[in-house]
Parts: structure tokens; sequence; C-alpha cells
């Protein structure tokens, strides 16, 4: 059984950048585009993001079934925000609002506003995930704690992240001979009768000798490492990651934005909800 | 039979063992959670997962960090796997965290209390369900990160998170606790 997470973006201009600069762009531009509701300019960052994404050369096949998960996610946190405020939006009178119909059964008002607030918020959503999904396809799995490592993040939490990936491919061989061991004992926990509650209880042989095993393994481990004075001095990485000079410009490039968009939300720009003229021009319910 | 043997003092040190535990933990969601859940019939794909019981039950076991580090970074890791990116739900990792560092603050401020074998499983539940309803307090931040309303917030995100859970959680937690008690003193922690 293999586990690890799928780097499709090998070899791609993407994943030839620092890792660094991939997580702090998902990072930054995430906090940037948190402060925006002018969704003229949140879809200038979707196009970014999706440019972003382009580059790491993600084989859409590979991914389909990620990006329609995203699209009805969003879409029903979208919907469900809608209905559950009643088509209210902060910052907005009801009575100002331009109401365009009803929704049926529900009663609930749309209005250009509301409208306006659904679609920004679609678009957000969609940034994020569009760069996160640069996150987890085109990073090497093996980057990630080097990667935290050098970005100041504590050197022994930087070491658990690396050492977590190098324990995931013995846990789910581990997990696999758990089920075939139980299986060959006729258990096998996702058949039978029964509800959600009955299921759970069925994978109880399955987590606590896999959880114990690992436990009581791991003393090797912590062996090993306080044998070799783990703890006592600085940690080195066999890695060497450096910043060329495209990370250097992309990096400045958004630390910019950040900044800019602060500033600009701070001021009321940016961060005001944009409503749509050519809904306003429709006319009212 | 020991208690508990955390002792305040010793509550927040980051030593090989955590560090290890904490690898350990995570891994486990990982690939426990990539590999096992169960969708709640008739509900919009809500799914229980067994995996999120570990992340009370390494609280309660080895302290605050590890199961900090577990629900933080096994829940990350698990959206690295199933192709999110591990930054894209960054406040729900945050809020699994807090829920394995809020057990294993509570498992250490209860130790004294929780003497018998049977008390320190029923603790275990009592734990796992507190810290998931206070960790989880922390997805109220979509109403920042994504412009969600408080009542969606609730419903939607809290809600949602809170019942797979609180059911994960109530019931295999304390069967974790209750396996895991012998063993500890036979590899003497």
């Amino acid at each position: 059984m293999n586990i690890a997470p799928r780097y499709l973006g090998r070899g791609s201009w993407l994943a030839r950048r620092d890792p660094r600069t991939i997580i702090l762009v998902v990072a930054l531009v995430g906090i940037t585009v948190i402060q925006i509701w002018d969704i003229r300019i949140v879809l200038v960052f979707l196009a970014g993001a999706f440019l972003w994404y382009r580059s790491a050369r993600i084989p859409f096949a590979m991914v389909r079934r990620q990006w329609a998960f995203v699209i009805v996610f969003v879409s029903l946190i979208v919907l469900w925000n809608t209905i559950l405020t009643g088509g209210e939006i902060g910052g907005f009178e009801r009575d100002d609002m331009h109401v365009l119909f009803f929704l049926p059964l529900l009663g609930t008002p749309i209005s250009a506003e509301a409208l306006s607030y659904g679609t920004t918020q679609f678009a957000r959503f969609f940034t994020f995930a569009t760069l996160g999904f640069t996150m987890a396809y085109a990073i090497a799995p093996a980057d990630l704690g080097v990667s935290f490592a050098r970005l100041k993040v504590p050197e022994k939490f930087a070491y658990a992240i690396d050492l977590t990936f190098r324990f995931m491919p013995s846990l789910a061989t581990d997990l696999q001979a758990t089920m075939d061991a139980q299986r060959v004992r006729g258990h096998e926990w996702d058949k039978g009768k029964g509800g959600p509650i009955a299921k759970l209880r069925r994978t109880v042989p399955l987590v606590v000798p896999l959880t114990m095993n690992a436990i009581v393994n791991a003393e090797d481990t912590i062996d090993a490492m306080d044998l070799r004075a783990f703890g006592t001095g600085r940690r080195s990485w066999l890695r060497e990651l450096i910043y060329d000079r495209t990370d250097r410009i992309i990096l400045i490039g958004v630390v910019t934005l950040l900044v800019a968009f602060t500033v600009l939300g701070f001021a009321g720009i940016s961060s005001k909800l944009y409503v749509f003229p050519f809904l306003l021009a429709l006319p009212a319910a | 039979m020991t208690t508990t043997t955390l002792s305040r003092g010793g509550l927040w040190e980051v030593n090989s063992r955590t560090i290890v535990y904490a690898a350990i933990g995570a891994a486990l969601y990982g690939v426990l959670g990539f590999l096992i859940s169960i969708v709640i019939p008739g509900s919009n794909n809500v799914s229980v997962r067994p995996a999120y019981a570990l992340v009370p039950f390494f609280g309660i076991a080895f302290g605050p960090i590890v199961g900090f580090f577990t629900g933080l970074v096994g829940n990350m890791i698990l959206d690295q796997l199933t192709g999110y990116g591990a930054f894209t739900a960054w406040n729900w990792s945050i809020a699994n965290g807090l829920a394995g560092l809020v057990a294993g603050l509570l498992a250490a401020s209860m130790s004294d209390r929780l003497r018998s074998s049977s008390g320190r499983i029923i603790g275990a539940a009592i734990i796992a369900a507190a810290a998931t309803l206070i960790g989880f307090l922390f997805v109220f931040t979509d109403i920042w990160v994504f412009g969600n309303s408080f009542e969606a917030a609730l419903t939607g995100s809290y809600g949602f998170v809170i019942v797979p859970n609180l059911i994960a959680s109530v019931i295999l937690t304390p069967v974790l606790v209750a396996a895991w008690e012998p063993l500890k003193d036979a590899i003497g922690r």
C-alpha cells in the first residue's frame, strides 16, 4: 500500500522553485485575498493563482475529483450562507438592497448585493483552493520538513514533520497487514449490518492494534535518537535550499501585494464589496 | 496500577520522546484518515473519521504538545494526501491541534482525580468530548477567512465537524486509553 502525497508537478517550472517560495506564496497571497472584497481585484488574484497553478503542469485527469469536490463544496457553503443570512449582507441596510427575486419555497430575498457577495465569496474560496493545490502537488514530500526548518519553524517541530512522512509508509503497511489478519479471522470492518456507529465499532480491531504497535515500536526510534544525542545541538539537514533570482522576485512581489492591499483594506478601498452594476440595472422584484 | 505520570513541570518539555510520539500520532492520523472514513447515510457527504479519535488520545496519553502536533500536522498531512493542500483549510488544522492541546491539558489537570482504571476510561470520553467542543471553536474563524455569517459558521462549519468528531472520539478514545493503560505499565511509561 503506497501512501504519500502525489508529486504530480515533478519537473515543472513551479516544482523547480525553492519549496519555501511555494509555501510562502500560498500563505502570503492567502492573507492578502482574505482582506479583499472587491471582486474585480479578487478575479485578478484568481487569474494569477490559476497561472501559478498551470505552471505546475498538474494533469487534470489526476485531480478531477478534487476540483469537483471544491466546486460542489464551495457552492454549497455560499448557498448555505446566503439562505441562513436571509440574504442580508453586513454593511447594507435591508431596505436599501436591490432585491431581484425570492428563492422558491424559502422566500429568501436575493438581491444584487447578495449575488455580488456570493460571487466574491466563491472567487475567494477558489483562489485559496487553486493555490492550495500547488502546495499539495508541486512540493516533493521529502522537502517539507527542511522547508519549514528553513522558514524558522522551531527545529524540533520541523524534524517531527520530516519524521511523520518517514513513518507513513511503514504505518500504511502495518494497517494493510492488520486488515489482512483480521480478514483471515472473518472480520471485515466495511462489511456487515448497522449504521455508522456499528461501522465505527468495527474499526476498533484495526485502530487499536495499529496504534499500540506503532507506539511500542516508536521506542526503538526514541532510543536511536537518544543514542545519537538528539536535541543537544543544532541539527543540520542534508538537503540545501537556495532561493534563486526568480524566487526572490516572486517573494518581493507577493510581499509588496500584501503590504499594498493591507493599506488599501484599512483605507476601505479594496475591502468594500463591489456590487455588479448590471445587477443593479435589472428590475427589482 | 499506576496513574498518569505527567507532571506540570514536564508538560511543555520537548524531547526525543515528544518528537517521536507526535510524529507517530500525525502519521497515524494521516494514514487512517486517508483510508478509513464512514459516510453518514442521508447526509451531504458528512463522514465519521475514526482517525480523529487519535487526537484526544495522543493528548491524553502523551501531553498537550503531542496532542497539538497530532491534530495540526495530522490534518495538514491528510489534506496533502487528499490533494487539497496543507494550508487550504489551515484554520481547521489549527482547530484539530487545539482539540489535542485541550485534551492534554485537561488530562494533566484531572490526573489526580482519575485514579481508578474505570475512572480514567470514563474520564477519557469526557475529556475527548470537551476537547472537541472547545478546540473546534476555532473554526468560527471561517467568519473572517471566508466571510461566512455566524449562522453559517455555526451550522455549516462547527456543527458539520462537531457531530462526527464527537461520535468518533467518545467511542474510540476510551477504547484506546483502555488498551494503552496496561501497555504503558508494561513498557515503563
